[in-house]
């Protein structure tokens, strides 16, 4: 079923006054209300407005599709944006086999195409660098093993869906079992695979706190909730000296406004939640819309741009995410 | 206001601790004041009497337009901003009275901070790191009470001409309006940039060009969620329409005295560059020593100026010689 979102005409504001103007479809993976993309905590309508908050300075008309991580409705997608002309499709999908066909069409069509975090034929990919994200996650933990836990019987935790095949989860475990083994390349790695559930976080870690009563942990958990959810567990067990935790997303449940009061925080910089590793899905629009632009005026662009992961903490949260209110 | 005094000393401890008061180069962040090195005054320099003069002229009918809203318990306030008043009325106690005459009296306590309702931006508010308005490093120049420079004391009259833009009227003419259903009366939705381009659509509507000297202040539609408080309030603080980049930029070159909105910041949130921080601030504020005037209210100019065809007038407001303040509330007519 096509799923045509909405058209949304952009004002030409920033662009010169002769520049010609551009229609860029976008087909996100879903918009389903509260569904998370990409093994973060980010929504496909954060995804979506960062595409129409960058495109307000750009010479660009938007037409939004939701693909609802469905292949046919993918594919009516892509259709009506070749029937339409668009002058270039962004396609945010997870099926492979679609992703060929609605590569064809557009080729057959001569209209470029954008890919984001799966491949679609040739065309340009923008994708999440889980390796490299992991690596980050990985190191800053081992960071802070060396200096606090010198002489200590240090475990690394990955806790999450661990058992995911998808969404680049076995790339970011294989990174940050990397980046924690920089350091100590004997340290002794635990999985504690939530499935995907963050309620089970509580009981996996309180196994693991009976099991270990003198270790200290690096836990790194594959999402902001799942970390957060650590944290309570580390808690509740009278641990959290114990423990420092990394995230990975940095979506909104761990960051927030200067009253918000989230763990990552200027005024929190003793939390054992050392940080989480943007995975900025909220500015994907910022990112890609000038990549489309580069395309659409003949300059060549790399075959993959990656996002530029980084690890947000206390102490760079609010550069990185000004806030709107203040106190 | 407890806890205001203790975040301010938690403040000063860490600077003094961190070194944070030592010492960034001003010269490289900010640029200097036209007016000298020792300038603490900024754009009201540019309210001469030359200026004050012919803004004059605007007043042909008498009519007084308000253009600032109640401050009362309610309205939207930015942040964890609040305002509060405690009334003294002991003497109106039976008995408590003073003398044969019986005289009585009542008086306020204000415990409010300075940046609420319709309210000034001084020229101390806003800097990039430690530096401020003229390449001023503040850090050297802070108490635990006030600041030493830049202070309102130092500002001259904002007695000058106003010209309402009407961005409402800019954007629906060229078809770019989109409103928000929040608002009763027609408003530009958050999130909207406004330009350089569609303010000068909005004073060409008019027939005006602006002068050195001039307050601008631009009639959006969102101050109507103002006008609904507190219902409306969560709405009103989740961004707004605004002027981005280059409309302040615009207005600098123009050497305008102070920008105004019906807005909380007077500029565009979300803002255009996620990674910048409430930079149309720095842009007027830090490097233009422009004042920026939040919360005004400016329907009533709007539909004044819809109905007569002009859209200037003399700009009446005084700011309380509040040493060492960084802004203050307060109150505005527009005088036709």
């Amino acid at each position: 079923m096509l799923a045509l979102v909405a058209v949304l005409i952009v004002g030409s504001l920033g662009a010169g006054a002769d520049e010609r103007r551009y229609t860029i479809a976008f087909a996100n993976l879903t918009e389903e209300p509260g569904a998370t993309l990409g093994a973060t905590g980010f929504t496909g309508r954060e995804v979506r407005e960062s595409f129409v908050l960058a495109a307000r300075r750009l010479p660009v008309d938007l037409v939004f599709y939701d693909n609802r991580r469905d292949s046919r409705t993918a594919l009516d997608n892509a259709g009506d944006a070749v029937r339409r002309r668009v002058d270039l499709f962004i396609e945010y999908f997870h099926e492979p086999g679609a992703n060929e066909a609605v590569a064809r069409a557009f080729r057959e069509a001569r209209i470029p195409v954008l890919a984001i975090n799966y491949p679609v034929g040739d065309a340009p990919l923008y994708a999440a660098d889980n390796v490299t994200a992991g690596r980050i996650g990985g190191e800053a933990l081992a960071e802070f093993g060396a200096r606090a836990w010198q002489a200590a019987d240090v475990i690394g935790v990955v806790v999450g869906a661990v058992s995911n095949r998808h969404d680049g989860v076995p790339e970011r475990v294989q990174g940050l079992v990397d980046g924690l083994r920089r350091r100590q390349p004997s340290t002794r790695i635990v999985s504690l695979d939530t499935q995907g559930n963050p309620a089970t976080v509580a009981t996996l870690i309180g196994k693991l706190l009976a099991a270990q009563p003198k270790a200290k942990l690096l836990v790194a958990a594959l999402d902001d909730t799942t970390a957060l959810a650590a944290k309570s567990a580390l808690e509740a067990g009278g641990r959290l000296a114990d423990a420092a935790i990394v995230g990975f997303g940095c979506d909104r449940s761990i960051h927030g406004g200067a009253n918000d009061r989230k763990e990552i925080d200027p005024s929190n910089r003793g939390s054992i939640v050392l940080g989480s590793v943007a995975f900025y899905l909220d500015r994907y629009g910022y990112d890609v819309l000038p990549l489309a632009l580069r395309v659409l005026r003949g300059e060549r662009v790399p075959s993959r741009t990656m996002t530029a992961h980084k690890l947000i903490t206390a102490a760079n949260v609010f550069r990185e995410y000004p806030p709107y209110d203040m106190q | 206001m407890k806890l205001a005094s203790i975040l301010a000393a938690g403040m000063l401890l860490l600077l003094s601790a961190s070194g944070a008061v030592a010492q960034t180069d001003c010269k490289k962040l900010v640029p200097p004041s036209p007016w000298g090195p020792n300038d603490q005054t900024g754009a009201t320099n540019r309210v001469t009497p030359a200026v004050t003069k012919a803004a004059a002229a605007e007043i042909q009918e008498g009519k007084v337009v308000p253009m600032s809203y109640p401050l009362v318990d309610g309205v939207p306030l930015f942040g964890t901003r609040f305002t509060k008043t405690i009334l003294t009325a002991t003497s109106l106690a039976p008995g408590a009275s003073f003398g044969e005459n019986e005289l009585t009296y009542m008086e306020d306590t204000w415990l409010s901070q300075s940046h609420v309702g319709t309210h000034l931006d001084g020229l101390g508010h806003i800097g990039r790191k430690d530096c401020y308005f003229n390449q001023i490093a503040m850090g050297k120049y802070i108490t635990q009470n006030n600041m030493t420079k830049l202070g309102l004391e130092h500002l001259k009259s904002f007695a000058t001409r106003g010209v309402l833009i009407d961005v409402v009227k800019v954007l629906q003419q060229s078809g770019k309006f989109k409103g928000n259903s929040a608002c009763k009366k027609p408003c530009v939705d958050k999130g909207t940039v406004l330009t350089s381009a569609d303010l000068q659509a909005g004073l060409k509507m008019y027939n005006v060009t602006l002068r050195e000297g001039d307050i601008v202040i631009i009639h959006t539609g969102w101050g109507d969620l103002f006008e609904q408080f507190p219902a409306q309030n969560a709405t009103y603080n989740s961004g707004e329409p605004g002027i981005g980049k280059d409309a302040a930029k615009w207005l600098a070159e123009q050497k305008v005295v102070a920008v105004g909105s019906d807005t909380w910041a007077v500029e565009v949130i979300p803002g255009e560059d996620p990674k910048e921080a409430f930079i149309v601030h720095n842009l007027l504020i830090t490097d233009a020593g422009i004042h920026i005037i939040e919360n005004v209210r400016t329907d009533l100019m709007a539909a004044e100026a819809a109905r007569t065809n002009r859209a200037t007038f003399f700009f009446n407001m005084t700011v309380p010689r509040a040493v060492g303040m960084t802004g203050n509330f307060v109150g505005i007519d527009g005088i036709r």
